[in-house]
């Protein structure tokens, strides 16, 4: 089963109460395992296809046909309550996703390396720990799909190994669409590009191509 | 297909507790007295109004115990003011859990609406157990009646709220009017008055509202035949059956139009 894309559309209405179109017929498709990277300039469309792949904003027009399961945007903190402690977040997540809590509890505890510190508040992490949290929760569950978008330069240096490894090595089966523009990342793993500019999308299976384009734009 | 749609209203029940878990952290921290404040709050508002009745008006109007029609008046207005209340931002403060795509509007919705719902009945018993010692309230005289008539005017309440939380985000008119709209609809709610004082043509009038519907109710089950009520169960479930149903309707078009800021 794969995910289809097909003909996606998305109009916002502006402060003038004109409607812009920020996607525009936008087609794809993604195997299993397959990963793929988004390419584009700020404006370009990126985030806005990011949430509606994310499924927290609905098409204007067109469809995302979800054949596998699709992560959150990966890193994405926004449901995670600073008032919360580390381990009332690693429980929500655990409810939601009818996961054990304690299965996630060690996968977080090992990947993050919070110590003591998840059962304090996360408005008391640092803006690196809370990165860790987040980063640790998204993959604490298991998708066939992970979306995502410029995380991967949060962290230290040994931090981002172990994102690395925990991405691109042990989920080296899963599908992926990154937002990215660490080449050397996108080049290693994504064998296909989707180049959006001004809401319009082209896929093209040569990713070198692809980024030659987009730095040419 | 059975078995299908009990799991799938297992997952619906376990995403709402986890929703109403976190909306207590939400809403009261984690420190102190935490989730006992669901139970303080409407108290904290209900108690000082019941002892100013109490002092200012005789013990007995109307044939029957007046602290009867002052707990049973109040709680449910300000059950009705609570769930509309925060349903205004439901939409906006939902948006980071829509990244989790099992949870929809409507279990938060729901998730608030429960939170509401048990803190608004916990202030109720507290505050009937505190003026049944003091004499001033008596036990419902049919109780499953009073229950009915709760319940209703709980529905009542969540209609309201569906279709304010549907559409406060994309009406400034609704945002705005809703605070001075649940105040004055106080005074035409049933809180202050029986269907049975009004004059005919205007009671006629006054019972299309399910909020007096339902306060007929709580008070044929609080007082019995002491007093003449108007509440027609059937009634009353099919206008909030129909408005709910415009609810989903609007809360669908309002997922629809979801904007991440």
């Amino acid at each position: 089963m794969a995910i289809r894309v097909n003909g996606l559309c998305k109009d916002y209405v502006t402060e003038s109460g004109q409607l812009r179109r920020v996607l525009d017929n936008v087609t794809f498709e993604l195997q299993r395992g397959e990963k793929i990277v988004l390419l584009g300039n700020n404006g370009a469309g990126k985030s806005t296809l990011i949430r509606l792949l994310g499924g927290v904003e609905v098409p204007t027009r067109g469809s995302i046909e979800l054949g596998m399961t699709m992560s959150w945007p990966v890193g994405f903190g926004g449901a995670v309550l600073p008032m919360l402690t580390g381990n009332d977040n690693i429980r929500f997540i655990a409810r939601i996703y009818q996961k054990h809590i304690a299965e996630v509890k060690d996968f977080v505890e090992d990947f993050a390396q919070l110590g003591k510190y998840l059962s304090e508040p996360v408005k008391t992490y640092s803006s690196g720990m809370k990165a860790r949290l987040n980063f640790a929760l998204s993959l604490a569950v298991d998708f066939d799909c992970y979306l995502i978008d410029e995380v991967l330069a949060v962290g230290d240096q040994r931090f981002q190994r172990r994102s690395h490894e925990e991405l691109f090595e042990k989920r080296a089966s899963r599908a992926m669409i990154l937002a990215s523009h660490i080449t050397e990342i996108v080049t290693a793993y994504c064998t296909r590009a989707l180049l959006l500019h001004r809401g319009r999308g082209k896929v093209f299976d040569d990713v070198g191509l692809a980024f030659d384009i987009y730095r040419s734009i | 297909m059975f078995g299908a749609a009990l799991k799938q209203l297992d997952t619906q029940r376990r995403i709402i507790g986890a929703v109403m878990i976190r909306e207590i952290y939400l809403r009261f921290g984690r420190e102190g007295i935490g989730f006992l404040w669901l139970f303080a709050e409407p108290l904290m508002f209900g108690i000082p109004v019941f002892f100013m009745w109490s002092i200012v008006r005789p013990k007995y109007e109307h044939g029957v115990l007046m602290m009867g029609m002052v707990i049973t008046g109040y709680l449910p207005i300000l059950l009705f003011r609570h769930v509309g209340g925060v349903m205004l931002v439901l939409v906006r403060s939902s948006v980071d859990l829509l990244y989790h795509r099992q949870i929809t509007l409507f279990d938060v919705f729901v998730a608030r609406g429960l939170l509401e719902f048990i803190s608004n009945i916990m202030a109720l018993v507290i505050a009937f157990l505190l003026f049944y010692i003091l004499g001033d309230v008596s036990f419902p005289v049919d109780f499953a009646m009073f229950l009915i008539g709760y319940l209703f005017m709980f529905w009542w309440a969540m209609a309201i709220g569906l279709l304010v939380g549907a559409t406060a985000e994309r009406s400034v008119l609704v945002e705005k009017t809703w605070p001075v709209y649940s105040y004055t609809y106080m005074f035409f709610s049933g809180f202050f008055f029986l269907a049975d004082w009004l004059p005919p043509k205007l009671r006629e009038v006054a019972l299309w509202q399910p909020s007096l519907q339902a306060y007929e109710m709580i008070r044929a089950g609080m007082f019995g035949k002491t007093l003449k009520t108007y509440g027609s169960p059937s009634y009353t479930a099919l206008v909030l059956a129909v408005m709910t149903f415009v609810g989903l309707l609007a809360l669908r078009e309002a997922r629809r139009h979801v904007e991440v800021e």
